[in-house]
């Protein structure tokens, strides 16, 4: 029992982590109408370093890795903001995979295709409504609920609505589902939990979220200085910090956990992955609200990247279902063992 | 990454789980006086006898010599088995011990250690002083050296279970000149030594059982071999025996506490039905905590791995503070469950007296302010100041 990466499973953080610094620093998003997802040009690099396969089993055009080291990427995902069309091309792929479309699994995984997110509007809009995310210059969409995962074609929609969004860096669109249109490739709960997983890694890119609103704050604290001193060193400051730091614990180790026990393939994959997200998410949120308070009116401003996290924090929270829907989903499971 | 545990883990689970259903303790434990420590006492003797005490320690002291992910295991099936928790054993067992084990002599070991797993000898904590709590490194109780004694004279307080207990580890100011971290030294103090006088303190949770006790030292004669580590020392000793604290020893607790939610769930349905709990606020308690507690537990997980890999210490105060509040939350929906009944104390009553004893979860071990000034200064790297 180890909750902590082993040194392979380091490296690889460190792979991603350096490229993301390089390739993906948060500063993108300032850049002026850098609306849209400018990140699917990343793909096809994370493709070629493999990240996109990571956990698929070889046979299927994959590393052949575990969820651990998915969630450990994902984490990091979130803490560079990277867009959330990275569910729909790597839970993607997991769905062509496991449906036996190999052809388009290999085009997934190449990063060649753009594959954009659906999530229901819920009581906004009826069973039928949907936001979609990313998805304007996707040929597929992810759409993944509690009984199967699929991708549909984006014609399958209908009654498509560009939309602001809250998040301003992504694409948004109102839509809704056809009658009787019928997805491209789909892959039940039976077959693969591909949901689960989804609940999982949101929890993990939720997770990176907190922790870059935490370090962002701790950053500001150390420079920022009023009475003469580094506000970091009042309490009043530190404490909000170590506030941050303990919900990004709290989130980093039901994360790890959750992704251990879905590698054992055990009966609380589901339970542990709600878990993941509720905690992980409300990290995300309280951490970006206490980072806009850690910098004052500056972290008001649109010129403070702290926005970006907050918002963020709300799109992580709502996309497969928000807390709401999560506190009634965990209620259901049996005692964890 | 890994949550496997290996053959002979599963094994070692096997058999305590065993041993446990069939030896657990079923009457409730008294919540004071001396019926309170013959139950602990005699809990602990029985853990001993067979052979299950001291997971974690070494074999020549008594112990089974096993590592920590070994004690996590213990502790896991300790409390999916009820077992109680013998609260008066906690400082023998997770502060002293442990700190003779890391920084004491030979002879000290020899002397100490056994008795406290062996169910013969309760240990308490002398630290706090009126003048001196969050501000631990201000105490001024003063040790004076005579020949080969300390004469000790001065005062602690908040002393859990002073009156019940045989030992003390005491810390005293050995050299008033030195900096306030560097004249202080760590003792281990017989409760039978004459000069020492007792006054009990009452807590809001059971107002009719001495929980504290303030001790008072004048010129108290020790011998000078009882001083743990080197005199003078004693701050360094005495932050071993905190990241004990604030660390590892809390395992138990966590899962504890995750099958209290589950107990409360149940409860909470039974009372107002299931329907009601999925759609009222208490529903949405209830799932958070599920969700916290399952964070809590992988909590212990992280703090076992990176004990094993040892990381710094300052790192158990994350989890100290966060399950310290998580556990107040979980004992006050519990009152909250039983609506107006909760405003009756009846003595058999535990939902009501541990809520009232959950306001010392966020006090004991360092408050959980100091906690947030260890995490903003050691862990996140926050420049020093108040």
């Amino acid at each position: 029992m180890d909750l902590l990466p082993s040194s392979d499973q380091q490296q690889i953080v460190d792979t991603i982590q350096d490229f993301l610094r390089n390739e993906a620093p948060v500063d993108r998003l300032r850049e002026f109408g850098a609306i849209g997802n400018s990140d699917a040009k990343l793909w096809p690099k994370l493709a070629e370093l493999g990240f996109f396969g990571l956990s698929l089993p070889e046979e299927m055009g994959g590393i052949g890795l575990s969820a651990a080291e998915e969630m450990l990427v994902f984490q990091q995902f979130g803490y560079h903001l990277i867009s959330p069309a990275i569910f729909g091309t790597i839970l993607g792929a997991r769905v062509a995979a496991f449906s036996g479309d190999a052809h388009l699994r290999d085009a997934l995984l190449s990063g060649e295709a753009r594959v954009g997110v659906a999530n229901s509007r819920g009581a906004a809009g009826g069973t039928d409504a949907f936001h979609l995310f990313e998805a304007d210059e996707a040929e597929l969409i992810l759409l993944c609920d509690d009984d199967e995962a699929a991708l549909y074609p984006r014609s399958a929609f209908t009654h498509i609505e560009r939309v602001n969004s809250t998040d301003a860096v992504l694409v948004l669109e109102r839509a809704r589902l056809g009658d009787s249109v019928e997805p491209r490739v789909r892959v039940s709960k039976e077959t693969e939990n591909i949901h689960a997983r989804a609940l999982m890694l949101m929890g993990a890119y939720a997770l990176g979220i907190g922790q870059g609103a935490r370090d962002m704050a701790v950053e500001y604290a150390q420079v920022r200085e009023q009475f003469g001193k580094p506000i970091g060193s009042f309490q009043a400051i530190k404490h909000i910090c170590a506030d941050m730091a303990i919900r990004s614990e709290a989130a980093l180790c039901q994360a790890s956990f959750a992704a251990l026990v879905m590698d054992d393939a055990s009966p609380d994959t589901e339970f542990h992955a709600v878990a993941s997200k509720i905690v992980a998410c409300e990290s995300a949120i309280k951490n970006a609200a206490d980072c806009v308070q850690v910098h004052g009116a500056f972290g008001f401003t649109a010129e403070a990247n702290v926005h970006h996290y907050l918002k963020r924090s709300h799109v992580a929270d709502r996309l497969f279902g928000g807390l709401r829907e999560q506190r009634r989903r965990i209620l259901t499971f049996p005692t964890p063992a | 990454m890994d949550l496997n545990f290996t053959a002979e883990d599963r094994q070692f689970r096997e058999e305590a789980r065993e041993w446990l259903n069939a030896n657990v303790f079923k009457e409730r434990r008294p919540h004071g006086g001396q019926e309170m420590r013959e139950y602990d006492l005699a809990w602990q003797r029985t853990q001993y006898d067979a052979g299950w005490a001291g997971v974690s320690w070494p074999k020549e002291y008594g112990g089974m010599g096993l590592g920590l992910t070994r004690q996590l295991i213990w502790y896991e099936e300790y409390a999916r088995a009820h077992a109680p928790d013998n609260h008066l054993c906690f400082v023998g067992l997770n502060h002293g011990g442990p700190t003779i084990i890391a920084r004491g002599s030979e002879e000290q070991k020899k002397e100490h250690l056994r008795p406290i797993l062996s169910g013969e000898k309760i240990w308490c904590q002398g630290f706090s002083e009126p003048n001196a709590g969050s501000d631990l490194a201000s105490l001024k109780t003063r040790a004076v050296i005579d020949g080969d004694e300390l004469v000790i004279t001065g005062s602690k307080i908040w002393t859990s279970h002073g009156h019940l207990s045989d030992m003390q580890e005491l810390l005293v100011r050995t050299d008033p000149g030195a900096p306030k971290h560097k004249g202080i030294s760590w003792v281990i103090f017989d409760m039978n030594t004459p000069g020492l006088d007792l006054r009990p303190i009452d807590i809001m949770s059971a107002p009719n059982h001495t929980h504290f006790v303030q001790c008072f030292y004048d010129e108290a004669r020790v011998p000078l071999k009882n001083v743990v580590g080197d005199v003078n020392d004693g701050w360094s000793v005495a932050m071993s025996t905190l990241g004990f604290e604030r660390g590892t020893a809390q395992i138990k607790d966590q899962i504890r506490y995750a099958f209290l939610v589950e107990d409360m769930i149940k409860k909470a349905r039974d009372r107002y039905g299931a329907e009601f709990v999925s759609t009222d606020e208490f529903g949405a308690r209830l799932a958070q905590l599920r969700a916290d507690m399952a964070a809590a537990r992988a909590m212990t997980y992280m703090a076992v791995s990176r004990a094993e890999r040892d990381v710094s210490p300052a790192m158990a105060s994350l989890m100290r503070a966060m399950v310290g509040q998580v556990q107040q939350r979980v004992r006050r929906l519990a009152f909250d469950i039983i609506g107006a009944d909760g405003l009756e104390n009846p003595e058999d009553d535990d939902w009501v007296y541990f809520y009232l004893r959950s306001y010392a979860t966020t006090i004991a071990a360092g408050t959980l302010q100091i906690q947030r000034n260890i995490i903003g200064e050691r862990v996140l790297g926050l420049p020093r100041g108040r």
